[in-house]
């Protein structure tokens, strides 16, 4: 029975003979933050790849309201509400920060190349809605005076802000973020906090982010799951969660091996 | 104001392409041709290689199959060459659509040379295939008259060049500041964040290799009749250096850079024109000199110098916002120091 | 069977030569990560060289391979030094544009030091033009001097790489080269000494076949191709792998060129390099090959 806006069910992934996943099972509810953590190498990153499209499960089933979106590619899954960001930055280089956000909503625009090419008014009429969009974005995470700097002079924290507002600007259902903390000073965090809450309550925008900033997970997820080799450990409140003792050896557990 | 503005000297070389043109001699009313000719071949290229990435070396082939259609369509099937001349294009768009399939999964290296690879067997059907491409001797297309206009060929044929380029010039710069051309780049820059935005990568890899096979395919119907002659030396390796230069040169990534660096690589190319040896010799050497120190090409230069040569990927207009104020990019810059 | 043999023979040294321009392209990727496009004229300039050398100034067949190699070596230093190193960490375009714009440029200066398109220079035969028999084959006794020579290099290749310190240490930064850097080895000196050492295989290559084939200087494109053919078939990093795909390449051209037509065996690296790269880009053979991140 799938009762969230996005189900996975039963999920496994093999690399040449490894099990990376193993019978995974997760049912995040609309307008809902939840965290996914777990030591390194339990299988978090590949579990977003196997949302979003980029790897393909052995087995298994993964719906997005209500839609199966196995074995579709990457910019279906986008198209049908999808959103992600990466651990590194994947903003556009070539392009300024304005273009970047405009380029974010590709899939809610249609013009093709001959309309392009000939200036049409479809693309006219495109073109100014996106960059009015655009500037509300940018208004949104605060960052107006950037619109016309290339991506590249940004600092890092302010890339990372931008590169969740591209991904939001194409209003998508379900957003994956792959570690947004990651390099953060304690200001920048508290702002991830304050944005991460701000979509979710004035977006209705469900997020899915994986963390290993243990902190911002407890502050700002409704529910957590805790995946470790390959397999989904815990899954509840964050309280619940961090005094779960199987979640507890998950993390402390290895190294505490290690060390015999 | 700024005098130097793109577009002001944009418009000042389009008036003495139009004008000039009937009083020169031929020789460089020749030249002149050959110059929009690169033009549109450098245009084509820098979309496929300098917007969206694709390390693609078979331009020259497509040159070739433009030219050997429209030649062929006329010599063996008596088209006439209004006709050949389109189709010719066409045909050689969907060769790059053919190719784009495969080089899906190639990236890079892998794709530079099964391109180049692609090209060479191209070049060994044009010398083998002599049942149909005449092989190496190559073959004289049918003279071609601009009846009823009261206009020589040459002259005729220079115009259609020019009016050929100023056209698809246009186009490519409406396309590269759109949504599509924005895809492009988002494909470069970083295939995986396009996918997740929603770009569908076959669809606008195949879109890039088809536009450049267009743009190749009418600049060889051009060349066809401009030489009143097809033959394979035309379209090889070194033809593929030289449009290579040509947008390295010129600037990669944009549209007017193509212009600027066919127009230099066709001037040198003349100026070296007795000896070959030199030829590749100048042209290898500016590769490497440009990609060592000037990867943004002449054009990276004038728009670091010269107000007025920017590049927007998109539409500006005025309505949308006004300018920004003083104090708003003071704040920037101090903004950017903290973090 | 005659045909056959003949065939067979001439493919194998043919083969022989496409696994040395290979084993030039690999050694130089496995090392740097990059495939060298002026590869083919280096072995062009090397071959014009050692005419010179021989033909010209008139020293001997052993001074003339001694020389040669190291001229090619230094042609190889000299391409890292101007098209490899100031662009070490660019993409992908810039790295093969600037190897192309070396192979033009030398390909340039060969046409005007040694003549323009159509003019073939011959190197005399050392050995005897004779053939002679050999195991009921027919043979002319410089393939056999080719295949020699090749087995000989290879076996020293095999011997520098596993052996000597600056092989393991080319391993080395291959494998990963910020670890190389942490663990103290320069990697810019290897890169020299791969870029050097693909060079002069290929001169040394030139040398060997010198006598059976004509010297023009278009000749350096379709031999990268042929050679980047053969080495894509060992998966692009596997020294064994592109020996093996040369003497495939070779053999199996030389065949189809018998059979079939001549013509079909400049097609040859065409069909080769597409199925491979589409169908099993990590080479036909299942080479353990070391991942580039």
């Amino acid at each position: 029975m799938n009762t969230g806006l996005l189900s996975v069910r039963n999920v496994h992934v093999n690399f040449g003979g490894m099990k990376v996943l193993q019978g995974i099972n997760l049912d995040v509810a609309q307008g809902e933050i939840r965290g996914l953590i777990g030591p390194n190498g339990a299988g978090k990153t590949t579990m977003l790849n196997v949302i979003s499209g980029i790897l393909r499960p052995q087995q298994g089933d993964i719906q997005l309201a209500g839609t199966s979106i196995v074995g579709l590619k990457p910019s279906q899954i986008a198209e049908l509400g999808l959103g992600r960001t990466f651990q590194t930055s994947q903003l556009f280089k070539g392009m300024t920060v304005l273009e970047n956000l405009m380029t974010g909503l590709h899939r809610r625009t249609r013009g093709g190349f001959l309309t392009a090419g000939f200036n049409l008014k479809l693309r006219q009429v495109e073109e100014e809605q996106m960059e009015e969009q655009a500037w509300r974005a940018l208004e949104f995470v605060g960052m107006t005076q950037f619109a016309e700097r290339t991506a590249t002079e940004l600092s890092f924290g302010q890339q990372r802000v931008l590169e969740i507002a591209r991904t939001l600007i194409g209003e998508p259902k379900v957003v994956l973020l792959d570690e947004p903390a990651v390099g953060l000073s304690a200001t920048r965090l508290i702002e991830l906090d304050t944005l991460l809450r701000r979509i979710r309550d004035e977006k209705g925008v469900t997020l899915i982010l994986i963390e290993h900033v243990i902190r911002l997970v407890m502050e700002v997820c409704d529910q957590v799951t805790v995946l470790s080799s390959g397999s989904c450990i815990a899954d509840g409140a964050p309280q619940m969660v961090r005094n779960d003792p199987s979640v507890i050896e998950a993390y402390l557990g290895k190294e505490l091996r290690a060390r015999h | 104001m700024a005098p130097f503005r793109r577009r002001n000297v944009l418009l000042v070389l389009l008036a003495i392409a139009i004008i000039v043109p009937p009083f020169a001699n031929y020789y460089y009313l020749f030249v002149a041709n050959l110059v929009a000719i690169y033009v549109l071949l450098a245009i084509g290229l820098n979309i496929l290689v300098g917007y969206t990435g694709q390390l693609a070396f078979a331009n020259a082939a497509m040159f070739g199959i433009g030219a050997y259609a429209t030649g062929l369509l006329q010599v063996r099937l008596g088209w006439s060459f209004w006709l050949a001349f389109p189709v010719g294009g066409v045909i050689a768009a969907a060769v790059g659509l053919a190719i784009s399939l495969p080089a899906l999964r190639l990236k890079g290296l892998y794709l530079a040379l099964s391109t180049l690879a692609f090209a060479q067997a191209t070049q060994w059907v044009f010398l083998h295939w002599d049942a149909v491409t005449f092989g190496a001797g190559g073959f004289k297309t049918p003279p071609l008259s601009f009846d009823p206009l009261p206009i020589s060929k040459p002259l005729g044929l220079y115009y259609l060049s020019l009016l050929l380029a100023v056209v698809l010039f246009l186009f490519a710069q409406n396309l590269v500041a759109s949504r599509v051309g924005r895809a492009f780049i988002a494909l470069r820059d970083s295939d995986f964040a396009a996918e997740s935005l929603g770009v569908d990568l076959l669809r606008y890899k195949a879109l890039a290799f088809g536009v450049s096979g267009f743009y190749a395919g009418i600049a060889g119907g051009l060349n066809s009749a401009l030489l009143n002659f097809v033959a394979p030396e035309g379209f090889d390796l070194f033809q593929m250096v030289l449009q290579k230069a040509m947008i390295v040169v010129g600037g990669l990534g944009s549209i007017v850079g193509s212009l600027l660096g066919a127009g230099i690589i066709v001037i040198l190319l003349e100026v070296l024109r007795e000896v070959k040896g030199l030829q590749e010799i100048v042209f290898g050497a500016l590769l490497v000199i440009f990609v060592l120190f000037m990867r943004g090409g002449l054009v990276g230069l004038l728009k670091r110098k010269v107000r007025g040569w920017e590049e927007p990927l998109r539409l500006v207009s005025r309505r949308v916002r006004p300018k920004q104020s003083e104090t708003s990019q003071t704040a920037a810059r101090t903004e950017k120091a903290d973090s | 069977m005659i045909l056959f043999s003949y065939l067979l023979m001439s493919g194998v040294t043919t083969g022989a030569l496409y696994a040395l321009v290979a084993l030039g392209l690999v050694v130089v990727n496995k090392a740097t990560g990059v495939i060298n496009f002026a590869q083919g004229e280096f072995f062009m300039f090397s071959g014009f060289v050692a005419w010179v050398l021989h033909v010209q100034l008139g020293l001997n067949y052993a001074v003339t391979f001694l020389f040669t190699i190291a001229i090619g070596f230094g042609l190889g230093a000299l391409t890292d030094r101007i098209a490899f190193r100031p662009i070490a960490k660019a993409d992908v375009v810039s790295l093969v544009l600037a190897t192309v714009g070396i192979a033009f440029v030398l390909k340039g200066i060969a046409r005007v030091l040694w003549g323009g398109k159509g003019d073939y220079l011959s190197f005399p035969s050392i050995t005897s033009p004779d053939p002679i028999t050999v195991f009921g084959l027919m043979v002319i006794p410089q393939q056999l001097a080719v295949l020699a020579g090749t087995i000989v290099i290879l076996i020293l290749f095999a011997a520098f790489f596993r052996l000597t310190r600056a092989g393991k240490m080319m391993q080395a930064t291959a494998d990963n080269a910020k670890a190389a850097v942490l663990v103290g080895i320069q990697t810019d000196k290897i890169y020299t000494l791969a870029f050097g050492t693909g060079a002069a295989i290929a001169a040394a290559a030139a040398v060997l076949t010198a006598p059976i084939t004509l010297l023009y200087p278009d000749l350096g494109f379709p031999i990268f191709l042929k050679g980047f053919a053969a080495a894509v078939m060992g998966g692009l990093m596997s020294l064994p792998g592109a020996v093996l795909g040369g003497v495939i390449l070779g053999v199996a051209e030389s065949l189809a060129g018998g059979y079939i037509h001549s013509s079909v065996m400049e097609l040859s690296p065409f069909i080769v390099i597409m199925i491979v790269l589409v169908f099993r880009p990590n080479g036909l053979f299942g080479f353990q090959t070391s991942r580039r991140v």
